[in-house]
């Protein structure tokens, strides 16, 4: 009797864990406190919850989209995760999605791929994208171990470098510009050839979900197992902990270093290659559009754990596609969604520094 | 040493059953104690016993969770340590707090007073103060050019010059060379009689025979016994300390300790062959030039026999870290070679260090040792996992059971393999670090630096058995320790290190015992004294 009772209140316990409840708290609190932004801005708050929620889930091509976004985010938000096994942090998503986005659409436009049978036309592209950021992370790695260099401040300036080489990508007609016909020809790529598309899950354009959804879910799961069941796992992680003790142990300091940022910066790279084949299909100034320093905060959030980013990265998709269509239809400026989903980041961060205090 | 006026003497700070608990685990339960003016109180316990944690409650680090303190028979609940100092305690902590490109008096008047100062007049009463207690010690001097001796006295002066009434010392004696260790003990005698408390906190029962005027003994946060005459009952008391005879302690343990004079007779094992057939291990003019163009390790030469065990002493900070470096793969000599047997490792990584053979006790174990954050088992096969994989997986309980086994075989004592390596004391991390190094698939070489450093009695004895059995085994071995008796008592021959060269090389004898110290000060064999 006690012992099953014992055991109930145990399962409660794991499902109410002091991290899952607080973070749900926290995310409510947020969502409180943005819906009192919105009523102290004078727009009326059902007309403004009702574009939100239309947006989000409202249709199926909202939701749809919602899930788009989140895959990017929850590509980097695991390679943040990768990366911060072995204590490093990887705040270069935005610039590896950028190497990602030059990378796909270089190869899907000019690679002659879109002949090709069986998926390859799409495949080819990915690839290169994933090539392209991990090349991006690598150089921050190459950087730490020959030269110590902080990989955050690395990663971070490789983003502004990437997000500018981008844009000389597409205002140069040498690069990707597409061919200049009159003074009129936006500073963009050409659309890319149809083969090059990434596939629908369902044939269905009112429900544009992508193949990368699948994929995105394989690589979350492999990652997972990789990080809890492998030695490589542990290994990673004993680096993370305490790297001199790992290296005396036999354990590659560099080794471990350059195989997480390459790792992360490939997560990164494969996000932009599905962003541009499977929505945007056209590579422009502003590309990236954030969504790495959203995954990054996604992986922040999770605290280490995959199913976590999963559900950061969701969140913040349905987050962000509620904000747009909330400014669209009700006027609420989508910088408020920023403003929320900031005000989730604080909670949250302050909550585990409030737990975590408490513990000892 | 007894002074019949004390006895009369009221308490100056009592302790009435003072509990204190990290979390469930009680550090320190129901202890009472007196201090009395003019006394040196020593607190003797193992590793573990309580003894910090009754300096910090008193320091006001530590605020009791049960019991009362008095002090001048007022209740004193010190809010922090500056309620502490207010009131006339003052403590030389284990690690020294002082600026080290500042001079002697700044780091002195650091903390002391604000506004203004008149450096002169302070170097002034430093010097008296310095006077009065029997030692030198120059105001201008920067802490960066001092030894740790002369660093502690900057503490402890940092200390008198407030004239506190109780005086805490923290285990003062680890650093010290044992010329030090005197001077320190004498200048203690005099703060107490002066008519201040002394409490002076300890593993060593040479310092308790010499200094304590009272003893207070702890174990597992008890007081287990007091003596007014400890230097007659110093049996008695290691009993207390560590709940078994002296006699059943390892010899060599007990020696270290000073319990029993060390001999060097080494009993319980055979003695190494007079010619090995072949060295194990050679080291050729390793020379190690650090960044700044200073050499650390010049010219080390030394070769050791397969079954021999060579210590390395020495104060810390004279090149040791850089041999075990180098010798551990961790760092690339400037010059020189080494070897181990026909090959040669010199430039190898850690990982083929260890597969060659080569086992690495390091000196600061919670640095380079082990993950703490990691379980035990992970920690006991951190350097070969992949004896426990498969395809990459990793096959868990493989690992957890062969920890299991290692873990009893060793003596190491926690929840579990599974439960993290933090959780451990410092002995038994220690034991986890021997069980990985010295059950090397073919050892040949065990290097071990400072292995016995913060370790309680038991487990020093349990670090020694291990170390003699890896060697009876036919591995070299090369101790590096500042414990000298642990090296007179374990090794087989000493050399001795002074500013990265050897200064020396003699049989680990007791009756050397006096020519190694001065060999550690930096004096040549042949100098005359």
């Amino acid at each position: 009797m006690t012992g099953a009772a014992a055991s109930m209140t145990g399962n409660l316990r794991a499902v109410l864990r002091p991290s899952v409840v607080i973070s749900v708290a926290a995310v409510l609190a947020a969502a409180l406190l943005g819906v009192a932004l919105i009523f102290a801005m004078g727009v009326p708050v059902l007309d403004a919850v009702a574009a939100f929620v239309d947006g989000t889930v409202g249709t199926p091509y909202a939701i749809a989209a919602s899930i788009n976004r989140s895959i990017a985010f929850a590509l980097v938000g695991i390679g943040f995760v990768i990366a911060n096994r072995a204590n490093l942090v990887n705040v270069g998503g935005e610039g590896q999605i950028a190497m990602g986005g030059i990378a796909a659409t270089a190869v899907a436009l000019y690679g002659h791929v879109d002949g090709l049978p069986a998926g390859l036309p799409f495949v080819i592209p990915l690839i290169a994208a994933a090539i392209a950021g991990m090349l991006w992370g690598s150089i921050a790695g190459v950087l730490k171990i020959k030269a110590g260099t902080n990989e955050v401040i690395s990663t971070l300036l490789l983003s502004f470098i990437a997000v500018w080489l981008l844009y000389w990508c597409v205002q140069s007609p040498a690069l990707l510009r597409k061919p200049m016909t009159n003074s009129a020809t936006l500073p963009e790529s050409l659309e890319i050839p149809d083969p090059t598309k990434l596939p629908l899950l369902t044939d269905d354009y009112s429900f544009p979900v992508h193949v990368g959804l699948p994929i995105t879910i394989v690589i979350a799961i492999v990652a997972a197992i990789v990080l809890s069941k492998t030695v490589f796992g542990l290994q990673l992680r004993a680096v993370g902990f305490n790297p001199i003790a790992a290296s005396r142990a036999g354990i590659s300091y560099s080794r471990m270093v350059m195989i997480s940022l390459a790792t992360a910066g490939a997560l990164g790279g494969l996000a932009g290659g599905f962003m541009l084949l499977g929505e945007q299909y056209v590579l422009k100034d502003g590309f990236s559009s954030g969504y790495g320093f959203d995954g990054l905060v996604a992986g922040l959030l999770a605290r280490g754990s995959v199913v976590g980013v999963i559900a950061a990265a969701l969140l913040f998709g349905f987050l962000r596609s509620g904000g747009i269509n909330m400014e669209m239809v009700a006027g609420v400026p989508t910088a408020l969604v920023m403003v929320i989903q900031g005000l989730i980041v604080v909670t949250l961060a302050g909550a585990a520094f409030f737990i975590g205090g408490r513990r000892t | 040493m007894s002074d019949p006026i004390r006895n009369l003497s009221e308490p100056l700070l009592t302790l009435q059953g003072v509990t204190k608990r990290f979390g469930a685990l009680p550090a320190l339960s129901d202890a009472s104690l007196d201090i009395v003016p003019g006394e040196v109180h020593c607190i003797l316990g193992e590793n573990g016993a309580g003894k910090s944690t009754l300096c910090n409650l008193i320091f006001g680090v530590h605020v009791p969770d049960e019991g009362v303190m008095r002090f001048h028979g007022k209740s004193y609940q010190p809010a922090g340590p500056s309620d502490a100092l207010t009131n006339g305690i003052a403590m030389v902590h284990q690690h020294f707090s002082l600026v080290h490109n500042m001079t002697v008096v700044d780091n002195v008047i650091l903390g002391q007073q604000s506004g203004f100062v008149n450096t002169k007049a302070w170097a002034r009463r430093l010097e008296r103060l310095a006077n009065d207690y029997g030692f030198a010690l120059d105001p201008y001097a920067k802490i960066e050019d001092l030894s740790v001796g002369e660093r502690q006295r900057v503490e402890i002066v940092k200390c008198l010059i407030r004239q506190p009434r109780l005086f805490l010392l923290d285990e003062p004696t680890a650093v010290l060379l044992p010329d030090e260790i005197a001077a320190l003990l004498e200048v203690c005698r005099r703060v107490a009689e002066s008519g201040c408390a002394v409490v002076l906190v300890t593993h060593k029962l040479a310092e308790i025979k010499k200094a304590a005027d009272r003893v207070t003994v702890l174990r597992g946060g008890r007081v287990v016994a007091r003596s007014d005459h400890p230097a007659e009952e110093i049996d008695a008391l290691v009993r207390a300390m560590i709940q078994g005879d002296v006699k059943s302690l390892d010899k060599s343990a007990a020696s270290a300790l000073s319990v029993v004079e060390a001999d060097g007779s080494h009993a319980g094992r055979a003695a190494p062959a007079e010619t090995p057939a072949q060295e194990a291990v050679q080291i050729d003019g390793l020379t190690v030039i650090d960044g700044q163009g200073v050499t650390r390790l010049d010219n080390f030469t030394l070769s050791i026999g397969p079954g021999e065990i060579v210590g390395v002493a020495g104060v810390e900070g004279n090149g040791q870290s850089e041999l075990a470096a180098v010798l551990s793969g961790m760092a690339a000599p400037s010059r020189g070679r080494v070897f181990l047997g026909d090959i040669e490792t010199t430039h190898l990584s850690p990982k083929e260090i260890t597969a060659a053979g080569i086992g690495v006790v390091p000196e600061d174990r919670h640095t380079v040792g082990c993950v703490v954050e990691m379980s035990v088992a992970e920690n006991i096969f951190l350097n070969r996992l992949e004896a426990f994989t498969s395809f990459g997986f990793l096959r868990r309980k493989e690992l957890v059971q062969a920890a299991r086994e290692l873990m009893t075989r060793f003596d190491v004592r926690a929840a579990g393999p599974e439960v993290a390596f933090s959780a451990l004391s410092g002995g038994n991390q220690q034991k986890a670090v021997l069980a990985r190094e010295i059950t090397l698939p073919k050892l040949l070489f065990l290097l071990a630096a400072q292995p016995t450093r913060g370790l309680d009695v038991g487990a020093v004895a349990a670090v020694y058995g291990h170390i003699r059995s890896a060697c009876q085994r036919g591995a070299a071995v090369l101790l590096i320790s500042s414990e000298l008796d642990e090296l007179i008592a374990v090794a087989d021959r000493i050399v001795v290190l002074y500013r990265g060269r050897i200064m020396g090389n003699c049989a680990a004898n007791s009756s050397e015992r006096e020519r190694i110290g001065a060999m550690m000060a930096g004096q040549a064999p042949g100098q005359a004294a």
